[in-house]
C-alpha cells in the first residue's frame, strides 16, 4: 500500500454530489426530529385521555355533546388537535425519510458509476504484462465486489451511521430533558448492547472467514476435478472423487453451521439486552410513577423512546463492519489505480497518417526476462512492400518479436524504428493504428462478425448485438449500427476467405459469436481476426501463424488473396508451414532469441540446417495432400 | 401476504425455452421452481416441523411482553403497588430470554435443513455434472460450473435464512397480533385494521416497482460485468487495435443504464420504508382517537392504548423488510433456475444407452482395430478415415505434427469423445457394446500431462484402490519412481499439493507409470510427454516406459526417438489421416514422410 493510498480518501467521488449528499443529511435530520414529535404527542394524548377520563362517565359525556361547550369540550378538542399532529408527524417523517433516502442512495448510485467508469478506463490503459501477473477473476472482483462495497459504505453505511448518531442526541436529549435519573437507569444497557455487538461480529467474522475457506477448498476440490475430468474418467475415478467431495461438502454444512450458530445468538442477545431496559423501567418508571415524579404520558412516551433506540444501536455494530470493509475495498481499488502503465505512451509528434507501406528497423534488440533473453541483440531491416517471414520452434522468440513490434512489451530506447522514429518516443495508438495483427490464438468479442471485422478500422461495437437490442428497448443505450453491408467489411471478409463459410451462415455477417451466439471452429476464428487486420487497411501486416487451424487447402486459397492484399504493404508472417512463407523477400530464422540465418528461400534451402530440415519435412506433407486432393 | 402469492393467470415459466443464463429473471417465488427442490427439501422434514414447534413459541413469549407490561402498568404502576414492581420486571425478562432461546431453537432448525437440503443439492449437482461426456466439458467454462456448485447453491440457502420460510413466521406472527388485538378490544383493533387496506396497495405496487426495477438491474449487472470481463481477457486485441478509449465509451453507457436502472428500486425500497412507517404512525393515532372518544376507565384505557401501541409497531416491523426478503427471494429463484438448467443438460457420458454385459472376445482380432474413422469436435474434421490395427502383444507407435489428430485417436479409444463414423474394436467387439466401466479399465491411458490430485502421493498411485503393499512397492520399484523419491528425500507418503505442483514434471510421469503399472491393463495407451528434463530424469523415465510397456499391447505417440525404434510399427499421420506405415527401416528406407521427420527428430534428440 503506497503513502497515497492510505491517505486518499473515498469521499473525493462524493464531492460532485455534495449538493444532494448534504440535502440528504439534513432531511435525515428532520426526519429525525419530526420522528420525535410522535412520541411527544403520545405522551401528551395520554395524559389528555388521562385527565378527561378521571371523571369520564357517559352521561356527563351525554351531556357534553347536548351542551356542546364547558371545559371537558376543551379537552376533547386538544386531544384532535393532537391526533392531527401525530397524522401530521407521520406524513413529515415519511416525506423527509423518503427524500433523505433517494438523495443519499442516487448520489452514492452516481458516485459507483464514476468510480466504476474510472477504474475500466484505467484499466484498458494498463499493459498486458499487468494481467500476466494478475488474474481476470482478481481484477474482475475488484470491478464489480470491491466497487458494490465502497457504494454500501457510501449510500447505507453513510446513512445509518448519521441516522444512529442523530437518533441518540435526540432522543436521549428528550429523554434527559424529560427525567434525567429515569433515563440514566434505562439507557444503562445500551453500551452493552453496543459492547455485545462489537464482540460478536467479531465471532461473525472469524467464523465467517471459516466459512469462506471451507468454500475456497471445496471450490478448489471441484476446480481440481474439472480440470482432470478426462482423467477421472478414463481411470473411473467417479466414485473416490466423489467421496472427496462428499467430505468436503459436509466440512462447508458443518462450518456453515458453526457460523449460524453465532449468527442467530447475535439476534436475540441484543434483544434481550435492549428489553432491558424496559425492565428498567418498569421497575424505576414505575416507582417514579406512583410517587408522582413521571406522568402516565410519560411512561408510555419512555417505552417509545426506549423502543426506538434499539434500531440504530443494533445497526450500529453492523454498519461500523460495513464502513470497515468499505475501506478496505477502498484500498484495493487505490491500488489499482496507482498502477501504471507500464509501457508509457511517448510524447513526439505522432506519425504522419499515410497510406505509403512502413519502414521497419531493429536495431539490437534485447529482451529478457530475469536471466531469460527471450531475444537476444536481433538486428532486421523491413523495407517497404517487403514480406518477412519469420521462422522457428516453438519458444524461439517469434512471438516476442511481434510483441516489440506490436509494443505490447517493453523495448528499450533506440532499437524499434518505424519510419526512421524510434517507438518509444512515439505515442502508443499512433504505432499501433499503423499495424493489423492476426494473432495465431484468435480473440473474437461476443458481437457479429461484421462488428469484430470493423474493429480493425475503429468501428463496430463491442455491446454484443441482443444485449444492444435489450439495452436500447430500455433506453440504456444509442442503436447499433448495421454494418453487414459496409463495404470494407465485406472485401476485408472476402480476402480472408470467410466469404464461403458466411454464405451457409443463414445471418451471414451479422452471425453473432461467442457465449450468446454460435461458437466458430478455431480455423474460422483466425480468418475473421485476419479479416480484422485486413479490413484495418494498415501499413504493417503482422500474421503470427495466423493460419495455423484453417486447412491446407483453404490456407492456399487465402494466401493467394493476401498477394494481392500484401502488394504495396510491408508484411510479417509468422508460420509453421513453408507454402506460406517461401515467396518472402527474406525469411528469417530465429532459434534460442538469436537470428541463426537470413536470406532467401532458394538461398536458405542451398545452406542446409534447420530451415531445410523443416522444408523437407514438409515438402511431403504438401504432396501428401496434393495426391490426396487429385 | 399479498408478496407470496403468485400473480393470477400467469402460467409457469418451465415451458419456455432456456434463456441464457445471464437474462434468468427469476420470480420472487416460482411454484414450478419449488416443485423441483421439494425432494431436495423432504428429507429434512424433520427438521421443519421441530421449526414448526418452536416457531409459534417464540411468537407467544414475544406478543405476552407488551401484555406484561400493559398489566404492570395498569395494575402496578397506576395501582400504587410499588412492591410488585421487581417481580414484574423479572418477569418481563424472562419473556424476552424464553423468546431468544426459543428463537435460537428455532433458526437452528431452520438453518440445519436449509444447509442438508443445499449439502445434497451439491452433490445431486457433482454427480450430474460428472457424468457428463468429455465434450459438454469443452462447451460450458469451469468457472460456470464452480458459480453453480458454490454462489448459487449460496444464495438459493439464503432463502432459508431470511426469504420464503421465515416470510411464513412472519406471516403467522402478524396474524397472531391481529388475533390478540381482537381479544383486548374487538372494536378498537377493527378501527385499527382499516389502516391494512392502504398498507396492502402500498406492498403491491411496491413489488410491481421491484419486480420491474430488479429486471432491469439483473439484465446491465448481467450485460456490464461480461462486457468488462470480455475486454480485461482480451485485453491484448483491445489495445493493438486502439480501442481503449471506444470500450470506456461503451462501457459507460452500459454502466449508466446499470446506475439508472437503480432509480426505480431506490424509490420503491425509500417510499416502502417510510410510507409503512406512516401507516403504522396513522394507526396509533387511530388508537387514540379512539381513546379519546370511547372509554370507560381511563385508567384501562391507558393500558389498551399502550399495548395496542406496540402491537401496531410489531406488527409492521416484518413488512419494513420485505423490500429486502424480495430480493433475496428473487436471487434465491434465480439462482434455482439456472441450476435445474444445468441438471436438465445431459448429454450423458456413453450415450444414453448403456450397454451391460460385454460380448465375448474374439481371440484371433487385433487387440485394438480402428477402421475408417472419421471425427470432428465442430464444424472441421479431424480424422478423416484413419485405419489403425494394433496385433495382441505389440507396440505400435504414432507419430506426426501437431494437429495431425493423434492425440484424438486416444480419446475416441475411451469413448471420451465418440468417433461419427467407421469401427473401433477392442480385440474384436466394438467399444460401443462395451459397458463404459469395463472398457476403460482395460485400456489405461497415460497422458503427456499428468495430473496429480491434493492429498498423498500413495492415494495418487493406487488411485485410492486396496493393493497388496508388496504389489505396490514393486510397481514403484520397478517405474524407477522409488529413485526418483529418494532423491528428494520422500517417501510414498509425501503429500501432494494441488495438481501436483510440488513435483517435477519426471517425477510425475513416474507416478504416472506405476499408477499404471498398478491397474495392469490390458492394452496401455501412452501419449509420451515432450516436456524437457534432466538428463539423469530423462534416463529414469525411458527405464520406467520401458518397465510399463513390457509384454504389454501399447499405443504410443511418440515423441522420443527412442521409442519410435523400439516399436513393431510406426504409424505416420498428417491431417487426420495415416499417411504411411511400416518399421523403422522400412519408412527410412521408403524416404518419404517419415525419413524426413526422423532427421528432424534426430536433430532435437542430440
Amino acid at each position: 500500500m503506497s503513502e497515497e493510498a492510505a491517505t486518499r480518501s473515498s469521499l473525493g467521488y462524493l464531492k460532485p454530489y455534495r449538493g444532494a449528499m448534504v440535502r440528504g443529511v439534513v432531511m435525515l435530520l428532520l426526519t429525525n426530529v419530526f420522528y420525535l414529535g410522535i412520541p411527544e404527542t403520545l405522551k401528551r394524548a395520554v395524559d389528555a385521555i388521562d385527565a378527561t377520563g378521571a371523571d369520564a362517565d357517559p352521561i356527563v359525556l351525554a351531556i357534553d355533546q347536548m351542551t356542546g361547550g364547558g371545559v371537558r369540550r376543551e379537552l376533547y378538542d386538544y386531544i384532535f388537535v393532537l391526533i392531527a399532529l401525530l397524522a401530521g408527524f407521520a406524513v413529515i417523517t415519511a416525506i423527509t425519510r423518503i427524500v433523505s433516502r433517494i438523495w443519499i442512495f442516487n448520489a452514492a448510485r452516481a458516485a459507483e458509476y464514476d468510480l466504476r467508469s474510472d477504474l475500466f478506463g484505467h484499466l484498458m490503459t494498463l499493459s498486458p504484462a499487468y494481467y500476466r501477473t494478475h488474474p481476470t477473476g482478481d481484477v474482475m472482483s475488484r470491478l464489480t465486489n470491491d466497487v458494490q462495497t465502497v457504494r454500501a459504505m457510501w449510500g447505507a453505511g453513510l446513512l445509518n451511521l448519521i441516522n444512529a448518531i442523530v437518533a441518540f442526541v435526540t432522543v436521549l436529549g428528550v429523554m434527559i430533558a424529560t427525567d434525567p435519573i429515569v433515563t440514566l437507569w434505562a439507557i444503562l444497557p445500551f453500551p452493552l448492547i453496543y459492547i455485545v455487538g462489537q464482540a460478536m461480529s467479531r465471532r461473525i467474522y472469524s467464523t465467517m472467514r471459516g466459512v469462506q475457506a471451507e468454500l475456497g477448498a471445496l471450490s478448489s476440490h471441484i476446480q481440481e476435478d474439472l480440470g482432470a475430468i478426462q482423467v477421472i474418467k478414463t481411470y473411473g475415478l467417479e466414485d473416490v472423487r466423489r467421496k472427496g467431495f462428499v467430505e468436503r461438502s459436509h466440512k462447508l454444512l458443518a462450518q456453515n453451521m458453526e457460523a449460524s450458530k453465532v449468527r442467530i445468538q447475535l439476534g436475540p442477545m441484543l434483544n434481550s439486552l435492549a428489553a432491558l431496559g424496559m425492565a428498567i423501567l418498569i421497575l424505576f418508571g414505575g416507582r417514579a410513577l406512583i410517587q408522582g415524579d413521571m406522568s402516565k404520558g410519560e411512561i408510555v412516551a419512555f417505552s417509545g423512546y426506549l423502543a426506538r433506540l434499539v434500531w440504530p444501536t443494533l445497526t450500529l455494530g453492523f454498519m461500523l463492519a460495513l464502513v470497515q470493509r468499505g475501506r478496505a475495498s477502498w484500498v484495493r481499488l487505490v491500488q489499482l489505480q496507482d498502477e501504471k502503465p507500464e509501457i508509457p505512451s511517448g510524447t513526439a509528434a505522432p506519425l504522419e497518417v499515410t497510406a505509403k507501406p512502413a519502414r521497419v528497423e531493429i536495431k539490437g534488440l534485447t529482451i529478457a526476462i530475469g536471466e531469460r533473453k527471450l531475444l537476444d541483440g536481433i538486428d532486421l531491416t523491413m523495407e517497404p512492400s517487403t514480406i518477412t517471414a519469420v521462422v522457428g520452434r516453438t519458444g524461439s522468440g517469434k512471438s516476442t518479436l511481434v510483441d516489440a513490434l506490436c509494443r505490447l512489451i517493453k523495448v528499450p530506447e533506440g532499437t524499434v524504428f518505424v519510419d526512421g522514429r524510434d517507438v518509444t518516443t512515439l505515442p502508443l495508438e499512433s504505432v499501433r493504428s499503423q499495424i493489423g495483427y492476426a494473432p495465431q490464438e484468435a480473440f473474437l468479442f461476443s458481437t457479429t462478425i461484421a462488428d469484430n471485422i470493423a474493429m480493425g478500422y475503429g468501428g463496430g461495437s463491442a455491446i454484443p448485438a441482443a444485449r444492444a437490442r435489450e439495452l436500447e428497448a430500455m433506453g440504456a443505450a444509442a442503436e447499433k449500427q448495421d454494418l453487414r453491408d459496409d463495404a470494407k467489411v465485406i472485401a476485408a471478409s472476402e480476402s480472408a476467405g470467410l466469404d464461403r463459410d458466411l454464405a451457409v451462415m443463414p445471418e451471414g455477417l451479422a452471425t453473432i459469436v461467442g457465449e450468446r451466439g454460435i461458437t466458430l471452429s478455431g480455423g474460422q476464428r483466425q480468418r475473421v481476426a485476419l479479416a480484422r487486420a485486413l479490413a484495418a487497411a494498415p501499413r504493417l501486416l503482422v500474421l503470427d501463424d495466423s493460419l495455423s487451424s484453417v486447412d491446407a487447402e483453404t490456407e492456399r486459397k487465402i494466401l493467394k488473396n493476401l498477394r494481392a492484399v500484401m502488394h504495396g504493404r510491408t508484411a510479417v508472417l509468422i508460420s509453421h508451414r513453408i507454402a506460406a512463407i517461401k515467396d518472402a523477400d527474406q525469411i528469417v530464422v530465429l532459434d534460442q532469441g538469436k537470428v541463426v540465418a537470413r536470406g532467401t528461400h532458394t538461398q536458405l534451402l542451398a545452406q542446409g540446417g534447420l530451415y531445410s530440415e523443416l522444408y523437407r519435412t514438409q515438402l511431403d506433407t504438401e504432396l501428401t495432400a496434393q495426391r490426396e486432393a487429385s | 401476504m399479498a408478496i407470496l402469492a403468485p400473480a393470477p393467470g400467469r402460467t409457469p415459466p418451465s415451458t419456455a425455452p432456456a434463456a441464457p443464463e445471464e437474462v434468468v429473471l427469476g420470480k420472487a417465488y416460482d411454484v414450478a421452481l419449488m416443485k423441483r427442490l421439494w425432494p431436495f427439501i423432504r428429507p429434512h422434514w424433520k427438521l421443519l416441523l421441530a421449526w414448526a414447534l418452536f416457531m409459534p413459541l417464540t411468537i407467544a413469549f414475544e406478543l405476552a411482553q407488551p401484555a406484561l407490561f400493559r398489566y404492570a402498568l395498569v395494575e402496578h404502576m397506576l395501582g400504587n403497588n410499588i412492591g410488585a414492581l421487581p417481580v414484574d420486571a423479572a418477569i418481563y425478562l424472562s419473556l424476552v430470554v424464553a423468546q431468544g432461546g426459543t428463537g435460537f431453537c428455532e433458526t437452528w432448525f431452520l438453518q440445519l435443513a436449509g444447509q442438508r437440503t443445499m449439502h445434497a443439492l451439491r452433490i445431486a449437482i457433482f454427480d450430474h455434472v460428472l457424468a457428463q461426456r468429455a465434450a459438454f466439458f469443452d462447451r460450458i467454462p469451469v468457472g460456470r460450473l464452480m458459480t453453480r456448485m458454490t454462489n448459487d447453491i449460496e444464495s438459493l440457502n439464503e432463502m432459508f435464512a431470511q426469504g420464503a420460510i421465515t416470510l411464513i413466521a412472519d406471516f403467522i406472527k402478524m396474524l397472531a397480533i391481529i388475533v390478540v388485538m381482537l381479544i383486548i378490544d374487538w372494536q378498537l383493533a377493527l378501527l385499527t385494521f382499516a389502516t391494512l387496506p392502504f398498507l396492502i396497495v402500498l406492498v403491491e405496487y411496491a413489488r410491481r416497482l421491484m419486480r420491474a426495477s430488479f429486471r432491469q438491474i439483473r439484465v446491465r449487472l448481467a450485460a456490464m460485468n461480461a462486457f468488462a470481463q470480455e475486454h480485461l481477457t482480451g485485453i491484448r486485441v483491445v489495445q493493438l487495435l486502439g480501442r481503449g478509449p471506444t470500450a470506456t465509451k461503451e462501457y459507460d453507457e452500459i454502466n449508466a443504464g446499470h446506475r439508472d436502472a437503480y432509480l426505480g428500486q431506490i424509490k420503491a425500497d425509500a417510499s416502502m420504508y417510510a410510507l409503512v412507517e406512516a401507516i403504522g404512525s396513522v394507526a396509533i393515532a387511530v388508537v387514540i382517537w379512539y381513546a379519546a372518544g370511547h372509554r370507560t376507565s381511563s385508567i384501562a384505557m391507558i393500558g389498551i392504548v399502550v399495548v395496542f401501541i406496540d402491537y401496531i409497531n410489531r406488527f409492521f416491523i416484518p413488512v419494513k423488510d420485505l423490500s429486502a426478503k424480495y430480493a433475496v427471494m428473487q436471487g434465491a429463484m434465480a439462482a434455482s433456475e439456472r441450476i435445474f438448467q444445468l441438471l436438465d443438460t445431459k448429454e450423458w457420458d456413453g450415450g444414453d444407452v448403456k450397454a451391460t454385459v460385454a460380448p465375448a472376445p474374439d481371440p484371433t482380432a487385433p487387440a485394438i482395430e480402428m477402421a475408417g474413422v472419421h471425427f470432428s469436435y465442430g464444424a472441421e474434421p479431424v480424422l478423416r478415415g484413419v485405419d489403425v490395427k494394433v496385433p495382441r502383444g505389440a507396440t505400435v507407435a504414432v507419430v506426426g505434427a501437431t494437429g495431425s489428430g493423434k492425440s484424438t485417436v486416444i480419446k475416441l479409444l475411451t469413448r471420451l469423445y465418440e468417433h461419427q463414423r467407421g469401427d473401433v474394436k477392442l480385440d474384436g467387439v466394438d467399444i460401443r457394446s462395451l459397458p463404459l466401466a469395463e472398457l476403460r479399465e482395460r485400456i489405461t491411458v497415460v497422458s503427456q500431462d499428468v495430473i496429480l490430485f491434493a492429498g498423498s502421493l500413495r492415494d495418487n498411485i493406487t488411485l485410492s484402490r486396496d493393493y497388496d503393499e508388496a504389489r505396490i512397492d514393486d510397481a514403484v520399484r520397478r517405474v524407477g519412481l522409488d529413485r526418483a523419491l529418494a532423491r528428494r528425500g520422500d517417501g510414498l507418503d509425501a503429500t501432494v499439493a494441488e495438481r501436483g505442483s510440488n513435483f517435477s514434471a519426471g517425477e510425475r510421469q513416474l507416478a504416472a507409470f506405476a499408477r499404471a503399472l498398478l491397474r495392469n491393463p490390458d492394452v496401455l495407451v501412452l501419449d509420451e510427454a515432450t516436456a524437457h528434463v534432466d538428463p539423469e530424469a530423462e534416463e529414469l523415465i525411458e527405464r520406467g516406459v520401458a518397465e510399463l510397456m513390457r509384454d504389454r499391447t501399447t499405443l504410443v505417440i511418440a515423441h522420443r526417438l527412442s521409442t519410435i525404434r523400439n516399436a513393431d510399427l510406426i504409424v505416420v499421420m498428417d491431417k487426420g489421416i495415416v499417411v504411411e506405415q511400416g518399421t523403422h527401416d522400412e519408412l527410412v528406407a521408403k524416404g518419404g514422410f517419415y525419413a524426413a521427420l526422423e532427421r528432424t527428430f534426430r536433430r532435437q534428440d542430440h
